[in-house]
């Protein structure tokens, strides 16, 4: 076989690319349902995570977690724009494919402090969107806990968003500032000896500032959004 | 880069001295971190933790093994204008593979690992190895060849993986081992062991150590 000539090259690597994407196709098919569990699972980890009802690394089984979640936390939907929660399960899936940034999905935790509400947080860093999960306790005011468990910023930089050493800062932080709601990420470390950064701020990520921009004007936005939720409950 | 290729032999044994010396050479003499300096990226983002380089480690075995094997078996059919991008093709292939079945089924760590399993594709030991050896050698002695210099890259990051957490966060594989008793004696973590110039620093001893055991003096 004259492996040099032209049309012998470009069959190879047709063929080859075809056999190569058929197999990782097959792979991908056959893998999503587990997949998705997987990361349905890690989601509902972060919403504990966040509620403080488990910590980072629990050594508990995925099966005991799964119960705890079962147990500890109601998921509902929410129309943030009356407030309301949706109470048809089957019609709130169907709005929320439809308009997911009107209806969106708020847990609420039963912890040893009283029920705690879990807002989805989302937006844009600077590669790309970051999801987490902020917990207010029963206050509706301060920070309980906050989670990212997906993004895709830049690995030890805007990647830092879910350090837990950085994460745990939030804890406490105030969301009712004097001009506005949320909490901001300073650009470069709290004052801690003013009242107003010690109350509302928290430390920008080192070389991330687009990234700790982002987060600031998301969980403001999304804080906004649910509103109306919060002053209902 | 040095092949240990030699040519093949019909009546050879399946495990003769040839096969021995394919999997003994990259875990010591010849080892693709410590000797070839290959991979360092990968070994000094991915060691802050013992169970994070030790899967990271199997991975890489696997994706070695499973390159190795179908280049060598394609090895007479691969047009050499474009063997390099065949390569790389199959290389791709295997890391996707990888990354799929580690999302499903160890999710936690997928995550970690993040982009360093796909950049897996760019680690200079797959892809020196399927050039130097699998293009010339049969599939047995490929997949030999592909486990041990995976090994080979697996056991030096596991050491370095291994110290890095036990002096960065008085853990190994996640359980305590640095007793409470020294903390509040005044015992207090490494932080430079968490950060990648750790990483580093170990990594020169290991070389170092490795070196002046088998007397190797850079030409």
């Amino acid at each position: 076989m004259n492996t040099t000539s032209n049309s012998y090259v470009m069959t190879f690597a047709v063929g080859m690319c075809v056999t190569v994407s058929t197999v990782l196709a097959l792979l991908a098919n056959g893998l999503r349902e587990t997949q998705q569990a997987a990361a349905e699972f890690d989601r509902q980890k972060n919403v504990m995570m966040a509620a403080g009802l488990i910590q980072a690394g629990d050594a508990r089984t995925r099966e005991e977690l799964e119960k705890v979640f079962e147990e500890k936390v109601t998921e509902v939907t929410v129309d943030v724009e009356s407030g309301a929660v949706v109470a048809d399960a089957e019609d709130a899936g169907a709005k929320r494919k439809e308009d997911p940034r009107r209806y969106r999905v708020v847990g609420t935790a039963r912890t040893e402090k009283g029920e705690v509400t879990v807002l989805p947080v989302s937006g844009k860093g600077l590669w790309s969107t970051i999801y987490g999960y902020l917990a207010l306790e029963s206050d509706n005011d301060h920070v309980r806990g906050i989670t990212f468990y997906k993004h895709g910023e830049t690995p030890g930089l805007g990647g830092e968003v879910e350090n837990p050493q950085w994460t745990a800062q939030w804890v406490g932080k105030s969301i009712r500032r004097d001009n506005g709601i949320g909490v901001i990420v300073k650009k470069g470390k709290v004052d801690e000896g003013v009242p107003k950064e010690k109350a509302h701020y928290v430390d920008g990520l080192a070389g991330a500032t687009i990234t700790s921009n982002g987060v600031t004007s998301f969980v403001e936005r999304d804080l906004k959004a649910f509103e109306a939720y919060l002053s209902k409950n | 880069m040095t092949a240990t290729a030699t040519p093949e032999t019909e009546k050879a044994p399946l495990f003769g001295d040839d096969e021995k010396r394919v999997v003994i050479d990259p875990l010591w003499d010849n080892n693709p971190i410590a000797t070839q300096m290959l991979g360092i990226c990968s070994a000094l983002a991915v060691t802050t933790r013992l169970d994070v380089s030790i899967v990271m480690g199997i991975s890489v075995i696997c994706v070695m093994a499973m390159a190795n094997v179908v280049i060598s078996l394609l090895r007479n059919m691969i047009p050499s204008k474009i063997r390099i991008i065949v390569q790389l093709v199959v290389v791709s292939g295997a890391v996707i593979i990888v990354d799929q079945v580690l999302r499903a089924y160890a999710f936690d760590l997928a995550k970690q690992l993040g982009v360093f399993i796909s950049l897996i594709i760019t680690n200079c030991i797959v892809m020196g190895r399927l050039e130097a050896f699998a293009m010339g050698n049969g599939p047995w002695r490929s997949l030999l060849d592909g486990i041990a210099n995976g090994l080979g890259y697996a056991w030096i990051i596991c050491v370095v993986g291994a110290v890095r957490e036990i002096f960065g966060s008085g853990k190994l594989l996640g359980v305590q081992v640095i007793p409470d008793a020294m903390y509040e004696a005044g015992y207090v973590n490494n932080g430079l062991m968490v950060l990648a110039p750790g990483a580093f620093l170990l990594l020169g001893v290991i070389v170092w150590v490795q070196r002046a055991i088998m007397g190797k003096v850079e030409e």
